[in-house]
């Protein structure tokens, strides 16, 4: 929802993986038209468009959201985090997205923007998670390839990373 | 067995980064210049004439450039009976109809242009199962045949049989028989990206269309077809595959949303591109076949199975398509689980105005594994046998013929249902159920491993490129939907060649420059691209080795003298250097040449893409490719007669899950599962777990939860809210994986395919465990908590309507 | 020629108040959108002409625990979980909010809204029932209060007439010897109730005393379940008892079959829920 008409749309400023964005929106738009047809950026997904699959998944304020039930108009001001953002100090992958590669923990790579997501705000809040809080984090991720077990392993791989990768369930 | 370099390490996929990134491209992230935005008028009616289409005012609205109906299109058939259109004409015969489409200039205009068509509809009474369907006097879903002559009967022609012995006779020889009818759900295969494509011609008139395929080749054979059918005969057709959100069978058709948007993006002489929201994918898409089964086995007094007979009828929907087809891999359980002598199956199809139906993973294996291996159980309870001795003692071992004519080259069946049941504790488990209820059961499984050979041809082309850094290109023609294959295909051409896997890259899939394929199915991928791989690497060695012979003495000259400008001191070793150098003396491996008497001086070893380079800039060079086309030694079945050995090895496996039911609310809580799977041999762990994992996940939400609810042909959870798939929540129990490798010789370093058995037994291993723990047998897929707290009731009361009589006596 | 438009996002309550009065029928009030955006996408009402974003406004935020104990209308389901005061307090409430939804559902959604949105299935509603809440309702005019429980009116209607916003949801401190819990039962971990119950009960000498049940997705509205609270209230929790107030709590209900179950189910997960609930609240034997 992009186009609405010229006088209708309105002005938006955010935050957006560290750099001042703005945009000019329709006034219902979701974040997500906002992050993937105004701001090109495609790495967010839209999975189902109602708050289910979690393929939308991005980071605003610290927390994460389905951007595709986020009027974009509220992100005015916030900073939003996606998966274009995510990289470790020096450049390179985020410790999360190393482990999901290297772990098993990506096979189409529709729900991995998002569960990556989902999973880099659980570490941040909860840096050594036991299995019950991970498999609460992302309830609201849905993977159709891997049956989530590597994935869990390799959010347990991050989580510790001094230690070998995690036991299996 | 032998020790590999590559082959059995967890290689990281290639394209794993640009997935973690957001860098991956699917189709819904495509954009090409002056690019349209397609949508679509579905049918608002299951059964209806179509009286008038009105698209005069979707026509006038700002930003819109066309709108098609059958009306101003040439007719384009679909499907391998040609009883579907692109866009429908005269009647709808399903809710999901494609009557109309338009392209505009951005989403939200088509969407309000589809709206503002107008189509008058003159509804006819429709019907809504085989029983409805073949009743007298039911109104025919199809007036003529596809050739145009009248119709009689909502039963399709299409049918399939098999007879091996007697099974009248196997059935009076038994002792013991158990029969039951059971059903199995429409499921959808719910990627997570959903289905699309965009299509656009070029200047000369030919087509290039983005798909989401799984059978680039075929569905280039059928876009051509159709640009013939649009009087532009001659124009070519390149299907280019993106990176896919999944597949599962949904990529094996050539679906009508196709074909709009090629007739769009004529019509408008721009791109088009049609992708179908999550509500479309469930409501417009074609999801997995349903079934209904009946099965009868026997077996004599020592527990040899005498007979199985089973007979099924599906609901064809509206159309034909590959559900139609499931019968021909539902003839593997039904003639090949375990030995049977006498078997006998049959299937029947009728039209109905319901949806009709495409592959999904498995592909009729387990809609009839589900009613045999329930049933088994049933029949060793019958005859006072446990139900793993039964399975055992009736066991499939190499070498020998099924009555399919299937010629079982290894087979690990034995050791899988063994592992299997130790594992899960069944000697402790099993027939504990009583205060607590708990129980286990297992089922197994066996699909095609080598192929499966359903086409005139079961190949694979492939094509290896190596160029002038040592990089091997790789075009190959199947595609990568997350099941790994990118990743096994590297690992197997580094290690047939001898370079490093990170010297591999596998192109884009793209039908004008990778060799034919006929699809990705039948988990054929990894054994087809690696046995291809194997033949084409072998040839790329046989034309180097020559001509590195030729230019190994002044490489290592080269190398003598670098080392001597670096080291004074440095005395070259004596060596009969044109000994060394020749081709059968010379050695690749690791990205490296060397002698194979001396492979570990450094001097010796000249790296691939020097070595490629040297060839290459000289008097006469050449660079290099090979190419391979691996066509398995199979059959083409004869489907009349269900009899063909139509795959190069078969896969086995069995699951063993142990559960707890709530008596009270009928809620099943899986505790453990252990699922054991003969794959040949592990070309990659992780891959190869998240497959079985994957798989078993799909297979749980068939046995628990899944369901593609109707009535009169509506769908009524067209959406996650109410078709729900497994959560990362639901697994809170422990999985156990193992893989048993039998290392079969057709195998590409004797691996069998792995992608589709993994979902096969797991809801009869579910169904038996239930049995174990509450002593009920469920015969309807899904078994939600309602059906199993029914069943629960209604046992209780014949139970105790079994102790009235009892004390009436 | 549709109406143009308009996404306000006001600084203060007083602001969205006059927003909301000038605007009448065409405005919506959203707050976390996890089901305001759902709606206008799926078209399940006419879309309104403006939205007025709540999410931002301060007065609707923050948790008081004091004398009195508010909950801001704009505290997000997360935070209610987060606050450690709140599960001590009222361990029925936090169990039902982290049943609620996703982690990213979770975040986004208010208490408020879920009140506001009104649906049978609405998770906050059975515990914030049984706990007597109240909710406090503001328009531009003049504020008020009403009981929760004369909140619902029917499916997705509330007692909040035009111009007036859910600003607070107040509770009383909980007698020492309260004691509460909450059950559901969905197809898969992120679901919507096929059915819920709540209870909250104070214990002395055994006996039970200021019984509350409260019961979602089994009716228009969430449900309070006054005839089966009789049945319990000064009795002991024997098994008789509450076996009686099971069959009671059944017949209570007014459940519908639906896409998701049959009435029939949804009538026995009601009564197996206040049997264990209840067991589960009685003193051990």
């Amino acid at each position: 929802m992009t186009a609405g008409t010229q006088s209708e749309r309105q002005a938006l400023h955010f935050e957006l993986n560290g750099n001042e964005v703005s945009a000019l929106v329709d006034p219902f738009a979701r974040l997500i038209d906002v992050l993937r047809d105004a701001l090109g950026q495609t790495g967010t997904k839209e999975g189902c468009g109602e708050g289910e699959c979690g393929a939308c998944t991005v980071i605003v304020d610290g927390r994460t959201v389905n951007s595709c039930l986020y009027p974009a108009l509220d992100a005015e001001g916030r900073k939003v985090i996606t998966i274009e953002g995510l990289m470790a100090p020096g450049g390179g992958l985020s410790p999360v997205q190393r482990a999901f590669v290297e772990g098993g923990g990506i096979q189409c790579g529709f729900c991995t923007p998002g569960m990556i997501l989902s999973a880099t705000s659980l570490l941040e809040r909860h840096p050594d998670p036991d299995d019950e809080s991970i498999r609460e984090a992302l309830v609201g991720n849905l993977c159709r390839c891997t049956g989530y077990l590597q994935i869990f392993e390799a959010i347990r791989a991050a989580a510790r990373p001094r230690h070998p990768a995690g036991e299996r369930l | 067995m032998a020790a590999y370099r590559f082959i059995g390490q967890p290689a990281e996929r290639p394209e794993a980064q640009d997935k973690a990134t957001g860098k991956a491209l699917y189709i819904h992230d495509l954009s090409r210049p002056g690019m349209l935005y397609g949508q679509i008028k579905f049918s608002e009616h299951a059964h209806a004439r179509i009286a008038r289409i009105d698209t005069s005012k979707a026509e006038r609205l700002p930003g819109v450039r066309a709108v098609v109906t059958a009306q101003n299109t040439p007719e384009i058939r679909l499907g391998f009976l040609r009883d579907n259109l692109a866009l429908k004409r005269d009647k709808v015969r399903q809710f999901r109809d494609e009557i109309a489409a338009v392209a505009a200039v951005d989403l939200e205009t088509a969407r309000a242009a589809v709206a503002l068509i107008e189509v008058e509809y003159e509804p006819l009474p429709g019907v809504f199962s085989p029983d409805e369907a073949l009743a007298e006097g039911a109104p025919l879903v199809h007036d003529l045949l596809p050739d145009g002559t009248p119709n009689a009967t909502n039963r399709l022609g299409l049918e399939f049989h098999h007879r091996s012995g007697d099974v009248e006779a196997g059935r009076k020889a038994s002792r013991f028989v158990a029969e039951g009818e059971y059903t199995t759900p429409l499921i959808q295969q719910s990627c997570l990206g959903t289905a699309g494509c965009l299509a656009e011609f070029d200047g000369n008139g030919d087509l290039t269309i983005w798909a989401k395929t799984q059978i680039p080749f075929l569905a280039q054979r059928d876009f051509t077809a159709a640009l013939k059918a649009m009087g532009l005969k001659g124009k070519r057709a390149r299907v280019i595959v993106p990176v896919l959100g999944g597949g599962f069978g949904t990529g094996l058709d050539t679906h009508c949303y196709e074909f709009i948007s090629i007739l769009l993006a004529w019509k408008t002489g721009r791109p088009v591109k049609i992708v179908y929201d999550r509500q479309e994918e469930f409501a417009c898409l074609s999801p997995r076949q349903s079934a209904r089964t009946k099965v009868a086995q026997g077996c004599d007094s020592k527990g040899r199975l005498t007979f199985r007979q089973i007979d099924v009828v599906m609901d064809n929907g509206a159309y034909t398509s590959w559900g139609a087809t499931y019968p021909s891999i539902m003839l593997l359980p039904a003639t090949s689980l375990y030995r049977v002598p006498n078997v006998r199956f049959d299937a029947q199809l009728v039209y109905t105005n319901n949806t009709y139906c495409q592959a999904m993973r498995g592909y009729g294996n387990p809609e009839v594994t589900w009613p045999i291996e329930s049933n088994l159980d049933d029949l060793a309870r019958e005859a006072g046998l446990d139900a793993r001795e039964l399975r055992l003692f009736n066991c499939n071992e190499p070498g020998e013929r099924t009555p399919m004519g299937l010629k079982i080259t290894t087979c690990g069946l034995r050791e899988c249902l063994e592992t299997a049941s130790t594992r899960i504790g069944w000697d402790e488990k099993r027939g504990q159920g009583g205060k607590v209820a708990r129980g286990v059961g297992l089922a197994s499984l066996v699909h095609v491993g080598g192929g499966g050979k359903i086409y005139r041809s079961d190949g694979s082309g492939i094509i290896l490129k190596a160029d002038d850094y040592g990089t091997v290109h790789v075009s190959y023609g199947g595609v990568e939907m997350g099941q790994g294959l990118h990743t096994v295909l590297r690992q197997a051409v580094a290690e047939a060649l001898g370079v490093l896997p990170e010297a591999v890259v596998v192109n884009q899939t793209d039908t004008a420059t990778c060799p034919w394929d006929v699809g990705t199915h039948a988990s054929r991928g990894a054994f087809m691209a690696c046995n291809a791989a194997i033949l084409a690497a072998g040839r790329l060695r046989a034309k180097l080795f020559p001509l590195a012979s030729e230019v190994f003495a002044s490489e290592v000259e080269r190398n003598f003298k670098q080392r001597e400008q670096r080291d004074p001191k440095y005395r070259r070793p004596e060596l009969d250097l044109s000994a060394l150098s020749r081709p059968e003396n010379l050695e690749l491996e690791g990205g490296r040449l060397f002698p194979k008497d001396a492979p570990d001086d450094p001097c010796l070893s000249i790296e691939f893409g020097r070595l490629l380079r040297a060839i290459h800039f000289r008097d006469a060079g050449t660079v290099f490719s090979a190419e391979a086309f691996f066509e398995p030694k199979t059959e083409l079945p004869d489907w009349q007669k269900g009899y063909g050995n139509m795959s190069e090895s078969y896969a086995y496996g069995t699951q063993a899950v142990e559960v707890e039911v709530d008596r009270e609310t009928g809620q099943v809580k899986i505790l453990r599962v252990v699922a054991v799977h003969d794959v040949g041999r592990v070309l990659n762990p992780v891959t190869l777990r998240g497959q079985a994992l994957g798989a078993l996940a799909q297979g749980i939400g068939y046995a628990l939860y899944e369901e593609v609810k109707t009535e009169r042909g509506r769908i009524l959870n067209p959406g996650f809210t109410d078709y729900k798939i497994p959560t990362a929540g639901e697994f809170d129990f422990p999985v156990e994986l193992v893989f048993v490798e039998t290392n079969d010789p057709a195998g590409p370093f004797g691996a069998k395919g792995v992608g589709e058995p993994g979902l096969v037994p797991t809801a009869p291993a579910i169904g038996n465990a239930i049995f174990d723990a509450i002593g009920v047998r469920l015969k309807d897929l899904p078994m939600t908590p309602e059906r199993v707290l029914a069943a629960i009731l209604e046992h209780r009361s014949s139970c105790q309507t079994e102790d009235e009589q009892w004390h009436s006596r | 020629m549709r109406a143009e438009r308009a996404y306000h996002r006001p600084a203060s309550l007083a602001q969205a108040l006059r927003l909301l009065a000038a605007e009448a029928e065409g405005a919506r009030c959203i707050a976390g959108g996890t089901e305001v955006m759902l709606q206008l996408r799926q078209g399940r009402r006419p879309a309104p002409a403006a939205l007025i974003s709540l999410r931002s406004l301060p007065e609707l935020r923050g948790i008081e625990i004091g004398e009195a104990i508010r909950i801001g209308a704009g505290v997000t389901v997360a935070e209610l979980i987060e606050d450690e005061r709140l599960g001590t307090l009222f361990p029925c409430l936090k169990e039902a909010a982290r049943s609620l939804g996703s982690a990213q559902i979770r975040n986004a959604a208010t208490v408020g809204g879920n009140l506001a949105n009104a649906s049978p299935c609405a998770d906050l509603a059975p515990p914030l029932l049984v706990l007597d809440a109240r909710v406090a309702i503001a328009s531009a005019a003049s504020v008020r209060e009403l009981p929760l429980s004369d909140f619902f009116v029917a499916p997705g209607q509330t007692r909040l007439e035009a111009g007036e916003i859910l600003t607070g949801i107040l509770l009383k401190p909980p007698a020492p010897e309260l004691r509460s819990g909450f059950l559901r039962q969905g197809r898969v971990r992120m679901d919507l109730a096929l059915a819920s119950l709540a209870c909250a009960l104070e214990l002395r000498d055994g006996v039970c005393a200021n019984v509350r049940l409260a019961a979602g997705s089994v009716g228009p509205i969430p449900l309070r379940l006054r005839a089966t609270e009789e049945l319990l209230e000064g009795r002991a929790l024997q098994d008789e008892r509450i076996e009686r107030a099971a069959r009671r709590a059944m017949t209570e209900c007014a459940p519908i079959s639906d896409v998701r179950t049959s009435k029939e189910y949804r009538g026995t997960l009601v009564r197996v829920f206040t049997t264990r609930l209840l067991r589960a609240l009685r003193p051990p034997q």
